[in-house]
């Protein structure tokens, strides 16, 4: 783009409207066969699965014969006497209470460590974000071993310190915080767009708190946190939502257990709908399942963006 | 107009040198600030790295060591055999070809049909355009689990299941409307003069976007395309779901199969950790290659969304 003067952009923009008007036809076809695929995998792969799904999910159904449809059946089958969906929502929203608050203190933390100017700062960046490029299944199964009670490198290394060691996955106590820990070591995708945001703040502002007399807290607490907050709600909406659909964690590391510990509802309605040869697939069930869980995650962000405006900050200049 | 993407490259970028800290002349304290800095910079690359050096000496310990008590961090016997007869015994080779194969076309599906959406959104003026974007912002929401059951009775009852289609069709359908959206994003802000210039030269839109665009967007569609080689290549549920026959899994569900407990057998470790390695191989290659890629999508994600 910089090739291009500022004058000519102007000049072109306004002979470029003229040229559209005079062959529109032929913009119009173009674009619809430009835009073709896209659209053909809106209806099939958006607009029909929605419509599909909600029928799906009024009718009891096991993928061989016809869908029988029940009204609300599932959904009261559900909510009263289901003794592994109230556990499942309860793990749900374990999961998400102890891993968004983390992702972000730890990532924001992370990128005000990385943002300062010492050498080798790069090294510990590109090091943080690592585990976020490594395929997830290898770094699970990696945490796995690393957990294990025995032979795992955790224990022995809290062992050798003389501190506590622990059960990690394989106590209900312990399940569902040892998944979260798994969870948070690929942070680093968090802190990169903290740093992001970081560095768009003005420096002028740092500076005028600084001839000021602003200590480090009232900086942040004045000036980082609100200049960052537009991302911060992206952050608080982009982790509930991934965290209110995390699968490969609990399938790979626990597959739900012990008991219902680490059972979380994207497991749940994977087990229901596509479950271990010999039992019979509850498609419809666990497609009420699936709508539990999108209209959790639709009101996740429906709140989140409602309540905004109170604590975040926008330039009213603009 | 900067581009959104731009943007974020040059600020993550200067991530390592824009000054934070303008210390004043008091030395004692930024003394002792640079070095408990530099103390919590080893903790956290110990924590990223040490996993990451363990999980090679597991592979080089011989498959009883591993279980030794007290454990024994270094091994005592280097067994380098086990990365040859760990991938073997997983049939990496094998897997690591379908995993290969389903990258690259969903990677080049889903990238092109995304540029060609966000051309026209972009650049052509036709009727429905603001709907259609909408659409596929709006779809941006909808969470990939819903699609799931339907799609699997469609597949099946098409005769695709158990085979790669369901992995690689959706991607040249516009798969992912972030895609669209960045595609979108990038195209806006290249000069209307350009695609003027070469129709006065006679080209078509086919020609102006082959010729012209597509060099000039390298950046976004270059983004995209790491974007989508992660998505792929990290896949689990999806291949879980669609492929029944272990001779056509990609690599996330063959590693997992054989580390997941069956029939009360236990899962030679060393032979795992020796192909992991080899598995997270192509994806680090990518990322010291082209590693402002990689930052440069999520934060384009950040800064399209500050507005």
């Amino acid at each position: 783009m910089s090739r291009v003067s500022a004058a000519k952009t102007s000049v072109g923009r306004r002979s470029a409207r003229g040229g559209m008007s005079r062959n529109a036809g032929s913009d119009v076809k173009a674009a619809y066969l430009f835009i073709a695929p896209a659209m053909i995998g809106f209806f099939v792969f958006v607009g029909y699965p929605l419509v599909r799904s909600f029928y799906l999910a009024l009718t009891k159904y096991n993928g061989l014969t016809d869908p029988v449809f029940v009204g609300l059946g599932n959904f009261r089958r559900l909510f009263t006497t289901d003794p592994a969906f109230w556990p499942a929502l309860r793990a749900t929203g374990y999961l998400v209470v102890l891993y968004v608050p983390l992702s972000l203190i730890l990532g924001l933390a992370l990128a005000m460590f990385c943002n300062q100017r010492f050498a080798g700062v790069r090294v510990v960046r590109t090091l943080a974000y690592l585990p976020v490029v490594l395929p997830a299944i290898a770094t699970i199964t990696l945490w796995k071993f690393i957990l294990d009670p025995q032979v795992g490198l955790l224990n022995t290394v809290l062992d050798r310190l003389g501190l506590p060691t622990s059960l990690w996955l394989q106590s209900a106590n312990t399940s569902m915080p040892s998944v979260v820990l798994v969870m948070l070591w690929g942070v680093g995708a968090t802190m990169i767009i903290f740093l992001a945001a970081l560095q768009s703040v003005p420096t002028e502002l740092y500076e005028a708190a600084r001839v000021d007399g602003a200590g480090p807290w009232s900086v942040f607490f004045r000036i980082t946190l609100p200049m960052i907050s537009p991302i911060m709600l992206l952050q608080v909406i982009l982790q509930t939502t991934a965290a209110l659909q995390t699968f490969n964690q609990p399938k790979i590391l626990t597959n739900g257990g012990p008991g219902f510990s680490t059972n979380v509802l994207m497991l749940s309605i994977y087990n229901n709908g596509f479950p271990t040869l010999g039992r019979i697939p509850q498609l419809g069930y666990a497609s009420a399942q699936v709508w539990v869980l999108f209209v959790i995650i639709i009101a996740v962000i429906a709140l989140t963006a409602k309540f905004s405006s109170l604590w975040t900050y926008s330039d009213t200049s603009d | 107009m900067t581009l959104p993407t731009e943007a974020a490259e040059a600020t993550a970028l200067t991530a390592g040198t824009e000054p934070a800290t303008r210390a004043p002349a008091r030395k004692k304290p930024r003394l002792i600030g640079t070095t408990s800095w530099y103390v919590v910079a080893i903790f956290i690359c110990a924590v990223m790295i040490v996993p990451l050096l363990w999980m090679i000496t597991i592979g080089l310990k011989s498959r009883t060591a591993v279980f030794d008590i007290p454990p024994k961090l270094l091994p005592h016997e280097w067994t380098w055999s086990n990365f040859v007869n760990g991938p073997k015994a997983i049939h990496f080779p094998r897997l690591f070809l379908n995993s290969m194969i389903i990258t690259a076309l969903s990677v080049f599906g889903g990238v092109l049909t995304a540029m060609m959406a966000g051309y026209a959104l972009a650049r052509l003026r036709f009727p429905g355009r603001k709907l259609w974007f909408y659409l596929f912002v709006g779809s941006m929401l909808l969470p990939g689990v819903v699609g799931l059951i339907p799609l699997f009775q469609l597949y099946k009852s098409i005769g695709w299941y158990d085979t790669w289609l369901p992995l690689i069709v959706p991607a040249f359908l516009g798969g992912n409307p972030l895609f669209i959206f960045l595609a979108r994003q990038y195209f806006l802000a290249i000069p209307y003069s350009i695609d003027e210039a070469a129709k006065i030269d006679g080209a078509g839109h086919l020609r102006i976007f082959v010729s012209v665009m597509l060099p000039l967007t390298r950046p976004a569609w270059l983004t995209m395309a790491i974007l989508a080689f992660q998505a792929s290549w990290n896949d689990y549920l999806n291949p879980l779901v669609y492929l029944y026959s272990s001779g056509k899994w990609p690599l996330s569900v063959g590693m997992a199969a054989f580390v997941s407990p069956f029939a009360g057998k236990t899962p030679d470790w060393s032979y795992y950790m020796a192909t992991n390695l080899l598995y997270m191989l192509p994806p680090l290659i990518i990322f010291f290659a082209a590693q402002r890629y990689f930052i440069q999508g999520l934060g384009a994600l950040g800064s399209t969304n500050q507005k």
